[in-house]
Order: C-alpha cells, then sequence, then structure tokens
C-alpha cells in the first residue's frame, strides 16, 4: 500500500518536471513578451536574439515615474535588449539588496547607485569597470560632455565605474509669501548672518525660521561653507573636528537655543522639516533639487509662492553633490554587460537628462543640455529648476571611503548630541567622533 | 513481519521537519559563528580570517555597551509591565459578559495587526507637532511630551508601543490558565474564609506560575530581538537612544556591510538569549507549579 503511494507520487512529481521543461521549451517567447525577470528568462531569451537584463532602482513617486517612463522609451527603441524595472525602496534598502543578490549570485545586470558608496562597491568587486567600455565608444559617449562637477564620484581610484544619472545638490527652499509677509527682501538669506536675521525677524511674527535635519548631507555642505573638509586629503583622518568643521554645529546649537530654528532628531526629521515648510510653519528648508517639482506642487497646492537659491554662505559657497549613478555589475555574462552599457548610454543621453531634469528636478547631467534651446526656455519660465545647475560651481564629490557610512553615522549622532545635550559642547562631540572615526578610516 | 520501509518509516517521516530545521536553523547558526571570526564584507573577495578581533572590538565599543544596555532595559521594561497588566487584566475579565467579551476583542485587536503598521501609526500618533497624543495633552493643559525625539523619552515611548500590542495576547493566555484552575479549589478556600487576596497570592499565583513562566520567557526572547518598531520608528536614535542589539546587528551587516562584525554581535544576541533561557529554566522552574 505504502510502496503504491510512493510509486503514485513519484510519477506525479516526475510528469510535473516534465510539463515544466516543456513550457520551458515551448514558451520562451511568453517569458519574454512578459518581461520575465529571472535569469533563466534572461538565458533563453538571448539565445533567440533578444536579451532580459533587469535594472533596479530607488524611490517612488516622480524619480519612479521618471525612471520607469524612460525604460518604456528604451525598450521601444530598440528590439535587441528588454530592460526590467524593479524598485527597491531608498539607497539604504537598494545598497543592501543588491549586496545581497551579489552574493547569492543573482545580482541585477544595472543598478541606481548612491554615489558615496561608490567606492566600497567598486573596491569590493561588484561593478564593472567602464573604462574600456567609455574609450571604445567614446564618440557616442561624449564622455567630457558630463558636467565636470559630477564625475567625481564616477572614478575610484583612476578608474570608471558610473555614469552619472540623477544628480543633485541640496539648494535652499523658501517660502517668499512668508518673507514678504514679515517684511524680508525675498532676495536673501545669502549668508548664514542673513539667516540668523531673517530667522529673528519671522520668530517675532511667531514662525520658525528653518526646519532642518542634521543630515549627514546638510552638515556637508556647511562645512564645506565654512571652508573646511569632511575627512583628509588622502581619506584616512577625519577632519570634521576642525574650526570649520565645528562651526556649523555651534552655528545649528546657537540657533535652536534661541528657539531661531528647529533640528528634529530621529528618524523621521527629515519628513518632519518638509511638513513644517509645506504647512508654512517654517519660511525655509533645505532639500535636494529633486524636489524641485513636487515642491512647485505643493507650494500651488497651498497657496504660497517658491523660490529656490543657493545655501545660505559662511566663507563662501559650498555644497555637495548628492544623488546615484548607473553602474553594471561585475558578475553578469558579457552578452548581458553588453546590453546593460547600452542601456546606460542611452539612460544618460543628451535628451533623456533633459527629460528626467524637468520632470523631476535633478541636474541636467550634461553641458550640452544645460545650454540646449530647450533647457534655457524652461529656466526662464521656471528660474527654480535654474538655482543647483548655477550652484554646481560650488560643488565637491562626497567622500568614498569604504567605512564612510558608518563613519556618517557617528557624526550624525554626535551632532544630535550637541545640539540636545546643554552639557556638550560642539567641539568635545565632533572631537569624540573624530576618535572612532579615525580608527575606522585608518583601517 | 516487519519490512526495511517499516523501520525506515518513522525517520522519513521526521525527514522534511529535520530537513528544514537544519536548513534554516542549524547551518546559519553555525555559518554565523563561522562568519564571526572573519573581517568580511560578504561579496568581497578578500575575506580576511581575523580570530576573535570581532568580539574584542565589541566588547570595547562603548556604544555596544550602550545598545546591551538599552536592549536589556526595554526587555525588562517590556517584560514586567505587559505581563503585570496583563494578569490584572486577565483577572478582571476572567467572568462572563457582553462587555467583558468586547473589551477582551478589543485589546486583542493589536496582536493581529502587522508591527509595521503600528509603528507607523504610533510615529503619527506621536508627533510632537501634528500628533494626536499631544493634541490630547496639550488640550489637557499637560503640554507636550517629546516622543520618539527626545533621549529620554525615545526608549519609553517604544516600550508602550509594545506592551500596547503585547497585553491582548497576553491577558488571552492568563485568562485560559485562570480557567483552567479546578473551581472546587476556590470553594475550599472560600469556606476556609480566605480573604481576597490570601486567595491570590497562596492560591491563584502558584496555580498560575506554569503561564507566567511562559509568558516572562516569550516575552524576554521577543523583546531582546525587538527590530521593527525600531527600524521604522527612530532608526536606533535620537543619539543611539533606541538603538538595541538586531538592529545594531542589521546596521552592521546590512549599512556598514561588515557582515563578520555583526555576526559576532548575532553570536553575542544568541548567547545571551541561549543563557537567559537556560537559566530561567533552571531556577524558575523550581518555583513553577506543576500539577
Amino acid at each position: 500500500m505504502a510502496r503504491k503511494t510512493m510509486t503514485a507520487a513519484m510519477s506525479i512529481l516526475l510528469s510535473a518536471a516534465l510539463a515544466a521543461c516543456g513550457t520551458g521549451g515551448d514558451n520562451k517567447g511568453t517569458a519574454e513578451a512578459e518581461g520575465g525577470s529571472n535569469a533563466a528568462a534572461a538565458g533563453s531569451a538571448a539565445s533567440e536574439g533578444k536579451i532580459t537584463i533587469r535594472y533596479w532602482y530607488a524611490f517612488g513617486d516622480k524619480i519612479e515615474e521618471a525612471k520607469q517612463h524612460l525604460v518604456k522609451e528604451f525598450n521601444a527603441s530598440q528590439d535587441r535588449i528588454e530592460v526590467v524595472a524593479e524598485h527597491q525602496g531608498n539607497y539604504d534598502d537598494l545598497h543592501a539588496k543588491v549586496q545581497a543578490a551579489f552574493a547569492a549570485g543573482h545580482a541585477p545586470a544595472v543598478t541606481d547607485l548612491e554615489i558615496a558608496s561608490t567606492g566600497v562597491f567598486a573596491r569590493s568587486g561588484m561593478l564593472e569597470e567602464l573604462t574600456a567600455y567609455a574609450d571604445r565608444d567614446k564618440d557616442q559617449l561624449q564622455l567630457d560632455d558630463f558636467n565636470p562637477g559630477l564625475m567625481g564620484n564616477a572614478y575610484v581610484d583612476g578608474k570608471l565605474y558610473g555614469l552619472p544619472f540623477m544628480r543633485s545638490t541640496p539648494i535652499l527652499y523658501k517660502n517668499v509669501t512668508m518673507l514678504k509677509d514679515a517684511g524680508l527682501d525675498p532676495q536673501g538669506p545669502k549668508t548664514w548672518d542673513e539667516l540668523e536675521q531673517y530667522a529673528r525677524v519671522l520668530k517675532e511674527k511667531g514662525k520658525n525660521g528653518m526646519t532642518v535635519p542634521a543630515d549627514i548631507w546638510f552638515y556637508e555642505a556647511l562645512v564645506a561653507q565654512s571652508g573646511g573638509r569632511m575627512l583628509s586629503e588622502d581619506g584616512k583622518k577625519a577632519a570634521f573636528n576642525s574650526p570649520e568643521g565645528v562651526a556649523p554645529v555651534e552655528f545649528w546649537k546657537k540657533l535652536v537655543a534661541e528657539g531661531l530654528i528647529k533640528i528634529p532628531v530621529g528618524d523621521e526629521a527629515g519628513a518632519t522639516a518638509d511638513k513644517d515648510w509645506a504647512n508654512q510653519l517654517s519660511a525655509f528648508k533645505f532639500g535636494s533639487t529633486a524636489g524641485v517639482t513636487g515642491s512647485l506642487e505643493i507650494a500651488k497646492g497651498n497657496g504660497f509662492e517658491l523660490e529656490t537659491a543657493f545655501m545660505p554662505a559662511n566663507k563662501s559657497y559650498g555644497v555637495p553633490t548628492g544623488g546615484c549613478q548607473l553602474v553594471i555589475t561585475s558578475k553578469s555574462s558579457g552578452e548581458e554587460k553588453e546590453a546593460a552599457w547600452e542601456f546606460l548610454k542611452w539612460m544618460t543621453s543628451k535628451e533623456n537628462t533633459i527629460y528626467q531634469h524637468k520632470h523631476v528636478g535633478y541636474l541636467p547631467t550634461r553641458v550640452s543640455a544645460v545650454q540646449s534651446e530647450e533647457l534655457q526656455t524652461h529656466f526662464k519660465e521656471y528660474p527654480q529648476f535654474k538655482v543647483a545647475v548655477d550652484q554646481l560651481q560650488y560643488a565637491r564629490p562626497r567622500p568614498m571611503e569604504n567605512g564612510y557610512p558608518e563613519v556618517a553615522r557617528i557624526v550624525r549622532t554626535a551632532i544630535e548630541k550637541a545640539i540636545l545635550d546643554p552639557k556638550t559642547t560642539p567641539q568635545a562631540a565632533m572631537d569624540d567622533a573624530a576618535k572612532k572615526a579615525d580608527k575606522l578610516l585608518s583601517k | 513481519m516487519t519490512t526495511a520501509w517499516d523501520k525506515l518509516r518513522p525517520y522519513g517521516m521526521v525527514a522534511p521537519a529535520i530537513l528544514v530545521f537544519s536548513l534554516f536553523f542549524i547551518y546559519p547558526i553555525f555559518y554565523m559563528i563561522y562568519l564571526s571570526l572573519f573581517d568580511w564584507n560578504f561579496v568581497s573577495p578578500d575575506k580576511a580570517f581575523v580570530g576573535l578581533a570581532n568580539f574584542r572590538e565589541l566588547l570595547a565599543d562603548e556604544d555596544f555597551r550602550k545598545v546591551l544596555g538599552n536592549t536589556s532595559l526595554y526587555t525588562a521594561l517590556v517584560v514586567s509591565l505587559t505581563t503585570g497588566i496583563s494578569l490584572l487584566l486577565a483577572l478582571w475579565l476572567n467572568r462572563s459578559g457582553w462587555f467583558h467579551g468586547f473589551v477582551q476583542g478589543a485589546i486583542f485587536t493589536p496582536h493581529i495587526i502587522s508591527l509595521v503598521s503600528i509603528s507607523l501609526l504610533w510615529s503619527w500618533l506621536m508627533d510632537p507637532e501634528y500628533g494626536l497624543l499631544n493634541g490630547i495633552l496639550g488640550w489637557a493643559g499637560i503640554g507636550g511630551l517629546p516622543w520618539l525625539s527626545h533621549p529620554d523619552t525615545a526608549l519609553l515611548s517604544l516600550v508602550l508601543v509594545a506592551v500596547w500590542k503585547g497585553i491582548g495576547y497576553n491577558a488571552l493566555v492568563f485568562i485560559a490558565g485562570l480557567q483552567s484552575i479546578p473551581a472546587d479549589i476556590y470553594e475550599a478556600a472560600s469556606l476556609d474564609r480566605s480573604r481576597p487576596l490570601t486567595t491570590f497570592r497562596r492560591l491563584t499565583l502558584p496555580m498560575l506560575s506554569p503561564t507566567i513562566f511562559f509568558l516572562v520567557v516569550i516575552n524576554m526572547i521577543g523583546s531582546f530581538q525587538v527590530f521593527e518598531t525600531i527600524a521604522i520608528m527612530t532608526g536606533g536614535g535620537p543619539v543611539n537612544a533606541t538603538n538595541t542589539l538586531v538592529y545594531y546587528i542589521y546596521e552592521y551587516g546590512f549599512r556598514f556591510f561588515k557582515i563578520g562584525y555583526a555576526s559576532a554581535a548575532g553570536v553575542i544576541l544568541l548567547l545571551i538569549v541561549g543563557v537567559l533561557t537556560l537559566l530561567y529554566f533552571r531556577l524558575l522552574s523550581a518555583k513553577v507549579h506543576y500539577r
């Protein structure tokens, strides 16, 4: 009896397996049409001349719309390569998933990569070096057409690993209606001192100058504005406990103590800053240029006038760049890499960087795009979009050391501590953080 | 007549369970212990054997000590509050009637909602500017609390959420425990004119001790592994005030790409939970009344 059951079970299993093989053989076409996203589908499709590659991307909303749209256009533009785009959360989520997928031998051929993580990904051997590809296709690619200010994070140890895609700088978002109501010049504030004065006037009117999270990216900007650096030249030591690195923390701490600005802490800090600004409790916010389109819609919906400006200067203007570039993972097959490279070139072309800039607000990555008729007209109509482009002359790359994600965490904790704890001076907090960071960086 | 199949059958029957258990529990534990001896980022070709250096580094790290402290404090508060409150609730709810049934249903509801949804819900309730909680406190004239946005209140806010979610299930188990106590013992106690408090202390509590023991152990293990609320509500901040062991492991493994270091912390978590469980079984079982 038992044996009979076993035989029956075996034969069911066997026939199921055979059936599966059969479908696999006959239905290559369907798998392809459905954009089969697994490696098997990609492999079988390749044998028929059309190759399927996966592309992982970060973020939703406008950013996702633009990325999905570009992929759709790419797939329609030719019949050799099918790109399947898959959403993976924010940059941190995306990086963690790419890393896990790579370890499991199942990484996507192309992925977004936040620029500061290029170093650790490239040095771990996860990325395909693009120098040779770029050399071969130099006429088509026009590598020197990319804005030089954006290329700092594309190279690791002199080798090209990524092409600038949705790149940004932080900018100052101003509620001009609130400024005018308070009798303030809507052209400002251009310096830290002016920001303080503006906040003082706004406080008298019962408003808050600014809500700003102690975000590492904004802090990097304020350090640059003070003339300092995050890390030493060789990246082996922390440099943020210098007077230039401590100045931003002192500035923030002083303004918070006087009730002129708010620095929310914790995981929701960024969301709180956006809400305060959208609800007109705060006149200013710092934010990525990726938010221009979205913020314009908010301002229109809530009935106030929005202008964007450079982040205020201390000794000078200064910002880090941000955003992501497109990279190819190193364990993909040769065919997949070629397909991925085609996709990269297409995504970063002049036409498409203009499209994503207008749709989202990210920087136009190519000089020819900035100079184009189309964008020059666009800038005249919406000057809010132009600010980040002009600010690029004061931009610098983000640190790419392997230990930097952890250093960023340490710095943020130190800033929050210095601001929340009256007994901790900014200098002491940053010294403490620098000591921890040195240990990580010197490895 | 026994065939080979008759002899093999029991093994065949348990094989799937053993296979799953080995694959998903035993193998990962040993792999984690193995990884804890390396300096590796999960993908890099160079994977350096460092012996116990990860453990030395962990124990020397003041943040890690802070994380252990947070986790212990969180566990102690959640376990004692959840068990205490749900025991009181169970004593009150352990009778029939529509109202008691309704209350029991109501407090059980959080248990069946996903912890991720609950975390989002509570972070809105606890928003210092726009949240309902501060709205109510302000209306009552008490003034708002910073909740998750200050190191002094953040961990306690997370304890509140865990207790809120946990009491329904705990109360349910307590009620089941209470109902399994034979009524004739209570009858005898009342014939002897035992006062209610004495009855509770000398009768209910000992008879309930297996239930209490069970709940304390599972709550403790659960709290030591708290992750979702922290990942969604605080990200371990502000100023590391809510950074706990599992979140620390996650951050080092998947944010900072230090899988060896994270595994070493995982081994320490395993040891702590293991030792605590053993301790409970050894020490408390002596005082637990089994019928």
